[in-house]
């Protein structure tokens, strides 16, 4: 009975017009970055992250949310027609998509996408509110020492489901420290690495790393390779899949529901990751598995069910321990602050509004996706013959105006130029942005719960491991470590690494 | 071709001592910062020690690159199909425009990067690189700095 009146305080406030307006903004730009390959929610929210200043922190989050799951219903588009993911998470989709609809299924493919995503996105939802308020509760009992146990074990868990060398998702995790550390030292406000930079005494900003990691990076990684797409020319009549389609894909849809909840709660990527399982467990399950890479429905809606489920699910990290999960809820993480409120076990009680808010927005704004996205195929598919030679100086131009939004200062401007080119040679030397950006962010926080507990403990480091969750998640994050070490694990880690990059 | 292409050692080599210098350099700038005593840890406790294991993670992708197979399946085709002529002018076009953004302001900045983007990689035709700089300019502009609010600098000539 709690659960429902806390939920209708949440729709007071999602319903509100202004709230309404925002959340529509929210998934219309989501769905738009999710169609175009080349920018994706984090450039989209870095992006918009300063056209948020003037408005309420509840119409902030709801917009960059639904950024963020709206890109997951996009990306889909582009897999299924032209067979260019245009997220991480639907290059799956791919697969079997694009596969329909060279055989003239292109309609019930993307429906199925649009309808799985729908009914996925509303069931993680479902989840998400019913799990949050219990983990907030459990959550108020932490000191610093488990909140600096979680942060370890999130960026292990991070760095173990990295695909490639886990020994650089280390050393990206560990410069993302150092990243975060630049700046005035919060306990006695001592410059560190700044260089003697008045600029660089705030720290180094999220924003211009983030669209220089994943927006610059990636444009210079287009414009060096031609990019073909070849948009499957069908016409888009019966969007709705059949009978014999629905009957195919119930318990993908159901199974990639469930992979991608429980996969997005935890750290690393668990859009992607999930998507990629989701699709290997229903091959593995079917009766004819030789239909898969085919055309085969469950192909598209397993990893699309999965993908949109864990975006519900890598919510409850970031709103009940105030920890984020992914680069994205780095990013929202930091909107909160802006916006003057810290996610956390206390979010539910101090904000009930902006808290039962943002997730009643969510249903809404699943229903929005399902109502914008069948329609408005047709003009998805407008937007994808815009070649990328037109495209690229925009989204450049974008990244720009986006950074020097935040700051008003050029040198925001030269630290993305500067994390482009990074980024672009991270991609060529094969280490991985996530952990840099996740670390980054994690960092300030993980040592100052590091000091707090180290102080409170007169130095004694057993202090961690006196505390029992911290003891699990510290123990967890060694096995982990070290797992690779052992040949039976690290064939598994490579497996699924594999299974990520073909 | 074999001249082009780079080997995954070869690079692995590369970064690794790339990012030991680095480790070394946090190490260093931890222990000057002041390390503190573990009851009372200083500001740069925590950056030493992330240095010293970004330098222990290095050597491990060094040593490892060195014990690599410099066989054929190591080879990568690193720089294949890849068009360097193309993405160098854009970053030094972003730097210039770095540079030169405050003192031209930001419509005249704009529209010459654009301009410039346009013809420099796939190059268009003038009139559709002029007409798209000066229309992107503008739609952006008219959305950031008078719907959005954001400053834009106006430059030397006051435009904007």
């Amino acid at each position: 009975m709690d659960l429902l009146n806390q939920l209708a305080v949440g729709f007071s406030v999602a319903l509100q017009p202004v709230n309404l307006l925002y959340c529509f903004i929210g998934v219309l730009i989501g769905t738009l970055v999710g169609v175009l390959p080349g920018i994706g929610p984090v450039g989209a929210m870095s992006l918009l992250l300063p056209a948020t200043f003037n408005i309420t922190p509840e119409a902030a989050i709801i917009m960059l949310a639904g950024i963020y799951y709206g890109a997951m219903y996009g990306g889909s588009t582009t897999s299924i027609l032209v067979n260019i993911p245009g997220e991480a998470a639907t290059v799956v989709t791919c697969l079997d998509g694009y596969q329909m609809a060279c055989q003239g299924r292109a309609g019930p493919a993307l429906g199925m996408a649009a309808f799985g995503s729908f009914i996925a996105g509303t069931l993680s939802i479902v989840g998400l509110m019913l799990l949050a308020p219990p983990l907030s509760a459990f959550a108020l009992q932490f000191g610093p020492a488990e909140y600096f146990s979680l942060m370890v074990l999130g960026l292990t868990i991070l760095i173990y489901l990295a695909h490639g060398s886990m020994p650089k998702a280390l050393l990206m995790a560990a410069f993302g420290i150092v990243l975060g550390l630049v700046g005035l030292d919060s306990i006695n406000a001592r410059a560190r690495l700044t260089f003697g930079r008045l600029e660089l005494v705030d720290g180094v900003g999220l924003v211009p790393i983030v669209m220089g990691l994943f927006g610059v990076s990636e444009v210079l990684l287009n414009i060096e390779q031609e990019l073909r797409r070849e948009i499957v020319n069908t016409t888009f009549r019966g969007l709705l899949p059949t009978a014999r389609d629905w009957l195919e894909s119930k318990w993908a849809l159901v199974r990639g529901t469930l992979v991608g909840f429980f996969l997005g709660v935890l750290p690393g990527g668990g859009a992607v990751i999930s998507s990629f399982l989701s699709y290997a467990l229903e091959k593995r399950l079917s009766k004819h598995p030789e239909r898969f890479g085919h055309g085969a429905i469950e192909g598209v809606a397993a990893p699309e069910a999965a993908n949109n489920a864990a975006t519900g699910g890598a919510f409850i990290p970031l709103m009940t321990l105030g920890i984020p999960p992914n680069v994205v809820m780095a990013l929202l993480l930091g909107a909160f602050i802006i916006h003057g409120v810290q996610p956390g076990p206390l979010l539910m009680t101090q904000n009930p509004g902006l808290f039962w808010g943002v997730i009643a927005s969510m249903y809404i704004g699943n229903v929005m996706l399902l109502i914008l996205n069948l329609p408005l195929i047709g003009i998805w598919v407008q937007v994808l013959r815009v070649p990328y030679k037109i495209l690229f100086p925009l989204i450049l131009l974008l990244c720009l105006i986006g950074v020097y939004s935040v700051s008003h200062t050029v040198f925001d401007i030269h630290v993305m130029i500067v994390f482009g080119i990074v980024g672009y040679l991270m991609k060529k030397f094969e280490y991985e942005g996530a952990p840099l950006v996740l670390a980054f962010v994690l960092g300030p926080m993980l040592e100052n719960n590091l000091r707090k507990s180290l102080i409170l403990s007169q130095g004694d480091f057993s202090f961690f491991f006196l505390r029992p969750l911290s003891a699990a998640s510290l123990i967890l994050a060694f096995v982990l470590l070290v797992s690779p070490l052992l040949p039976w694990t690290r064939k598994k880690r490579e497996a699924l690494a594999l299974e990520e990059t073909s | 071709m074999a001249k082009k292409q780079f080997s995954v050692r070869t690079a692995d080599i590369a970064s690794s001592l790339f990012w030991m210098a680095v480790g070394v350099g946090v190490s260093y700038a931890g222990y000057d910062l002041e390390l503190g005593r573990l009851r009372d840890p200083g500001s740069g406790f925590l950056l030493f020690w992330v240095g010293v294991i970004m330098v222990g993670l290095s050597l491990s992708i060094f040593i490892r690159a060195l014990r690599r197979e410099t066989g054929a399946h190591a080879i990568k085709p690193f720089s294949l199909g890849v068009r360097w002529k193309k993405n160098i002018p854009v970053v030094v076009a972003l730097f210039f425009y770095a540079a030169l953004f405050t003192w031209l302001g930001f419509i005249l900045s704009t529209v010459l990067l654009l301009i410039f983007l346009f013809k420099a990689v796939e190059p268009q035709r003038w009139s559709v690189a002029v007409i798209g700089a000066v229309l992107s300019a503008l739609v952006t502009y008219t959305v950031f700095h008078l719907w959005l609010r954001s400053p834009l600098p106006t430059g030397v000539l006051g435009i904007g």
